[in-house]
């Protein structure tokens, strides 16, 4: 008998990107990314039509769909909601196999997460009341120091020598790049010490946790170099970044959808 | 005649005739507290939230807080010399003085008043933020890493809804903060305070037996505190009183240990809610506690068997059992949020007995409670911390341990880091050290927890599907 297929979706609804991920079994046929803005249910709503209209699909043909994120619970057509530790695990599993930690830095929150043989999380460890190691602080910065947020990574590795950033705060941290710009420091620099202090926070965070091989990095800030090679850094080991890092979480979310919803087709 | 407050007080399990005996006292307090009808509108909205009234043992529980919080707002105005003890508290010095007045014929009200007010004002008429405020608006501010439970109590004092204490003990007990705000409170209300110090820095692997010269000090100092209570209450406390005390209190204690074993069944029967307002009414309390409390646990534990063999219960059967180091004080919807995630909050590290240790060999009144608190691991050493939490999660068979700590609380934060690793690496059960406040839950809302307590909790049930691993 012809086994039917899958089409299931995994949608992350975080404070600054909302995802949705559009899998027909293991064959991913959609993504989409925007801004979630002020009205979550809006990026709901777009975030979910963008990715069907990719895919040349209709609501009425998801199957099952899993909700994830911050905004986890405004999404008014999932049929399960789940965190996005879980859902980042499984994401990051699917894509890279040998995954044994993953680091995900978002705009609101950063975490780290440890996987076991299994692909299970083992344990985790997130920083989700401070904008200090969060996508949101180097937004700040990137507004502080006048440059493109995605000129940020490129910049801060031509920088020989890294500033001291020691302020942990993000507002206090803005004050102390009008001193170090007021001294004459390079942009290079100052961009160079603020990856180096940001990557430094994660690490000590990430300690109780442990970092074993692999580590993958996955977020909005996983598309920044100087990031990725700050953590090699201060860790001491290779990092992977997925090809799409931002949409792990959406795409471990559908996978997890396809589950659920293999598991229902077998009870009945 | 009803009154704006009776349905919250019926909800709360005052009968009738109770209420008409104490409205006098009822109405002089909610007039000192500033408690209106709005008040109780709002709380009676708030306490059929978030307790399970249905059940009589947990009004008669509300009722016994109730009563306490009258107790402690017209201690002075009833012409009692009032002695408050800081938390963490240990009832057992509490207890023996509040014994040896009862003996002496002094009638004293002895409690910790800032687990009452959280109890009271938070868990029954959330507003507790009043309070708070007031605390941090006379010496005590926000942003310095100062404890919530100082504050409240400084708040209530300022807010003149507490009196002003004969005697302020303990509250150096276990933690550098607590003997700071009470030089504060000091200067600002001229009450005696007494600092009871212990040593705090203990070997690791020193539990339960300590060195001699750690025993001795925290017993000399504890005499101090009897010493201090003579002069100043004018009561003697000796080991008779204390004895006595215990004894009185072995009723209390074998409820809630039933309370215990019942809170083991699966699906589990009752929040973690009702086991805090039982377990921590000994921590607060040495008076209601004493005198209510023994039947409010009693009649709690029938209800809950009954929904035991019912097989009733607040959570899914199956779903994993966690270990909690003590409950939320002031703010239940915490504790819901936990259970809503899907996780049975069914015990804390109270919840487990002390262990039988050998008879004394210490004489003093003072050594022999040092010696009997550090046995029971409580904040006397991180290893102790540790190893109570291992042999519960071994002796319960829970799933899970959470850590919840207060960043700039130093028994507690100082220790998240080594009891998490230890409980995972010698009984395989994962740990979540969560930073919280259990006093106050305004910089730890339910919205800024809930995220890392849904991952904990689908954590747990993607272990518990595993074959073979976790509570069978």
């Amino acid at each position: 008998m012809e086994q039917e297929s899958l089409i299931v979706a995994g949608v992350d609804i975080g404070a600054a990107t909302a995802k949705a991920v559009i899998l027909n079994d293991d064959e991913v046929l959609s993504f989409s990314i925007i801004p979630t803005g002020f009205s979550v249910t809006k990026a709901v709503e777009v975030v979910i039509e963008e990715a069907l209209a990719k895919s040349g699909l209709s609501m009425s043909e998801l199957e099952y769909v899993i909700s994830t994120g911050y905004g986890r619970r405004a999404v008014s057509f999932t049929n399960k909601v789940l965190t996005e530790i879980i859902c980042h695990a499984a994401g990051v599993s699917s894509v890279l196999s040998q995954a044994r930690t993953i680091i995900d830095i978002g705009g609101q929150d950063s975490k780290v997460i440890g996987l076991d043989n299994n692909d299970n999380v083992s344990n985790f460890v997130m920083n989700d009341k401070c904008a200090a190691g969060t996508g949101r602080f180097l937004e700040v910065m990137a507004r502080v120091l006048d440059v493109d947020i995605s000129e940020m990574g490129p910049l801060s590795l031509l920088g020989k020598e890294p500033c001291q950033v020691s302020s942990t705060c993000t507002v206090f941290a803005e004050s102390e790049m009008v001193s170090l710009r007021a001294e004459g420091e390079s942009r290079e620099n100052i961009l160079a010490g603020i990856h180096r202090a940001m990557a430094h926070r994660i690490v000590i965070m990430g300690s109780s946790v442990g970092f074993k091989k692999d580590v993958v990095f996955t977020g909005g800030v996983a598309k920044n170099v100087g990031m990725q090679k700050a953590l090699e850094d201060e860790i001491g080991l290779e990092i992977l970044t997925p090809e799409e890092p931002q949409i792990m979480g959406a795409l471990g979310a559908a996978i997890l959808a396809k589950a659920e919803l293999a598991k229902l087709r077998k009870v009945s | 005649m009803s009154n704006y407050y009776d349905e919250l007080l019926k909800l709360c399990g005052f009968e009738d005739n109770d209420m008409e005996n104490e409205r006098p006292r009822i109405e002089k307090t909610f007039q000192k507290i500033g408690l209106d009808a709005e008040d109780m509108k709002t709380a009676e909205r708030w306490v059929r939230q978030n307790h399970d009234v249905e059940l009589l043992g947990v009004r008669k529980l509300l009722r016994a807080w109730l009563l306490e919080l009258l107790d402690m707002v017209l201690a002075r105005d009833e012409g009692k010399k009032v002695v408050y003890y800081g938390f963490p508290s240990i009832p057992g010095p509490g207890m023996a003085i509040k014994a040896a007045s009862k003996e002496a014929g002094v009638d004293i009200y002895c409690a910790c008043p800032d687990v009452i007010l959280c109890h009271t004002l938070g868990q029954i008429f959330n507003k507790l933020t009043p309070i708070l405020e007031a605390g941090e608006e006379n010496g005590l501010p926000p942003g310095h890493g100062l404890c919530s439970l100082q504050q409240i109590r400084n708040g209530g004092m300022a807010k003149g809804i507490i009196p002003v204490p004969d005697l302020v003990t303990g509250s150096s007990y276990y933690c550098d903060m607590g003997s700071k705000a009470d030089e504060l409170l000091h200067e600002r209300y001229g009450h005696p305070a007494i600092y009871v110090d212990g040593s705090m820095d203990s070997r690791w692997g020193e539990y339960p037996d300590y060195l001699p010269e750690r025993v001795e000090f925290l017993g000399a100092q504890l005499n101090k505190l009897f010493d201090k209570v003579k002069e100043v209450i004018g009561v003697e406390v000796t080991r008779g009183a204390w004895e006595k005390a215990m004894a009185t209190s072995r009723e209390l204690y074998g409820a809630l240990g039933r309370l215990t074993r019942l809170m083991m069944a699966d699906p589990m029967p009752i929040s973690g809610v009702e086991v805090g307002l039982a377990l921590q009414l000994t921590a607060g309390s040495t008076g209601r506690a004493m005198s209510e409390g023994p039947e409010a646990v009693s009649i709690l534990c029938d209800d809950v068997e009954k929904r035991v063999k019912e097989g009733i219960g607040v959570v899914e059967k199956g779903a994993p059992r966690v270990l909690n180091f003590i409950q939320h004080f002031s703010d239940p919807s915490i504790i819901h949020m936990m259970e809503n995630a899907g996780l049975a909050m069914s015990a804390t590290l109270l919840s487990v007995p002390p262990k039988k240790y050998p008879p004394t060999t210490y004489t003093t009144l003072g050594e022999i409670r040092a010696e009997r608190e550090m046995r029971d691991g409580h904040y006397h050493s991180a290893f102790g911390f540790a190893k109570r939490f291992e042999e519960a999660v071994k002796d319960l068979n829970m799933d899970g341990v959470m850590w919840g700590y207060l960043y700039n609380c130093r028994p507690l934060a100082l220790a998240s880091y080594t009891v998490k690793k230890w409980v995972e690496e010698t009984t395989g059960v994962p740990t979540l050290a969560l930073e919280m406040d259990m006093y106050d839950s305004r910089n730890y809302s339910v919205a800024a927890l809930r995220t890392r307590v849904e991952a904990f909790a689908e954590m747990l049930r993607a272990r518990k599907a595993s074959a073979g691993v976790g509570r069978r």
